[in-house]
């Protein structure tokens, strides 16, 4: 009956020393990780750990297996998304900085110019050609009141230079046609107001 | 009117800035009012040409007697010349201005004022317009040599025809 309660104190001694030994364990193992990573040689190992032909497989693995899956299950499940946007959004100058970055990028030129080269927009034209819908849209544009007013005003326009030119022309003729009519009647030139003349 | 009211009134006259001259008016040479006038020939000879196809080709779809198409081209040729009559008169008496003059940007005036003639003035331009053509369109030389480019229908007209820009 006496040795019960020894035992369950010398059973409570026993846990307490290997918890404190498991803690002091891992207080080491830390040290020794900060040591590791501080290490002038750790750089260049995971360099090269993560250059070798072992990290391309386990990334493939990784990327064959589930991990993909769950990753986008979580990216859904917490809004990554949404909320990388919102961020994004709230800031606006940060928002055009990334976005003018993307643009201006040389792979977003490349690949702008491989969609214009490849066939997929040879074919989108030809489709969109052969879309009557196209034909009807184009036709309404035509229609227009803007589109016909534009081209209403670049008439009168053109209309009106010209008849301003044939204007001008025609005061000048005005002039010299009186200049030759004055000296073929011998006529002193007159103190007559002609356009020219007051113009200047 | 006091003494001195009177001062007052004389010093207001001698002190009131004198009124700004009325700009000389530019008067239009032969050559712009003749480009004025064949733009106003050719909307009243087109507009009375397609009236008369028009017109023609109807009746050319009925057997009419000879002397009922000389009746109808007499009649014809009278309301053209009163269609012409009225164009000009009915634009020289309201704006001053043909379309052809429109055109050029000239415009028939009374020669005392900035007025539009009347009506029975401008009737009378226009048949000295055509007095001034019948001797070889000497009727027109004073233009060239008038001091206000006035032709034989402005004189008798009573009218000037100066420039008349837009605004």
């Amino acid at each position: 009956m006496i040795r019960a309660p020894l035992l369950s104190q010398g059973l409570r001694l026993g846990r307490r020393a290997s918890s404190a030994a498991v803690d002091a364990a891992g207080r080491a193992a830390l040290v020794g990780l900060d040591a590791l990573l501080d290490w002038r040689y750790t750089d260049e190992a995971v360099r090269r750990v993560l250059s070798s032909p072992a990290a391309d497989r386990a990334v493939g693995h990784a990327l064959r297996g589930p991990l993909v899956d769950a990753m986008a299950r979580d990216v859904a499940r917490y809004a990554v998304l949404e909320r990388v946007t919102g961020e994004l959004a709230a800031d606006q100058a940060e928002l055009e900085r990334v976005v003018g970055s993307a643009l201006e990028s040389p792979a977003v030129e490349r690949i702008a110019a491989q969609v214009i080269e490849s066939r997929l927009l040879d074919t989108i034209v030809e489709r969109l050609l052969l879309s009557e819908d196209l034909w009807l849209l184009v036709d309404e544009i035509a229609h227009s009141p803007a589109v016909t007013d534009a081209i209403g005003q670049q008439s009168i326009g053109f209309a009106d230079q010209v008849a301003g030119q044939v204007r001008v022309r025609s005061q000048r003729a005005d002039a010299g046609l009186e200049r030759v009519a004055r000296r073929v009647l011998r006529r002193g030139a007159a103190d007559r107001v002609t356009p020219e003349r007051e113009e200047r | 009117m006091t003494v001195t009211q009177a001062a007052v009134s004389v010093g207001a006259q001698a002190a009131a800035p004198p009124a700004p001259a009325a700009p000389r008016p530019k008067y239009a040479g032969l050559v712009t009012r003749a480009l004025a006038f064949a733009v106003d020939a050719a909307i009243v000879d087109l507009t009375g040409g397609f009236v008369g196809v028009v017109v023609g080709l109807a009746l050319s779809v009925l057997k009419t007697p000879d002397e009922v198409d000389k009746l109808l081209l007499a009649i014809g040729g009278v309301l053209f010349v009163l269609w012409t009559i009225s164009y000009f008169v009915a634009f020289w008496s309201t704006t001053g201005q043909t379309p052809g003059n429109r055109v050029m940007r000239i415009r028939v005036r009374r020669s005392d004022s900035d007025e539009p003639l009347r009506m029975r003035w401008a009737l009378v331009r226009l048949v000295a317009l055509a007095l001034a053509a019948i001797p070889l369109l000497l009727g027109f030389l004073p233009i060239l040599l008038n001091e206000r480019r006035r032709g034989l229908q402005d004189l008798l007209g009573r009218s000037v025809v100066v420039h008349a820009p837009l605004g």
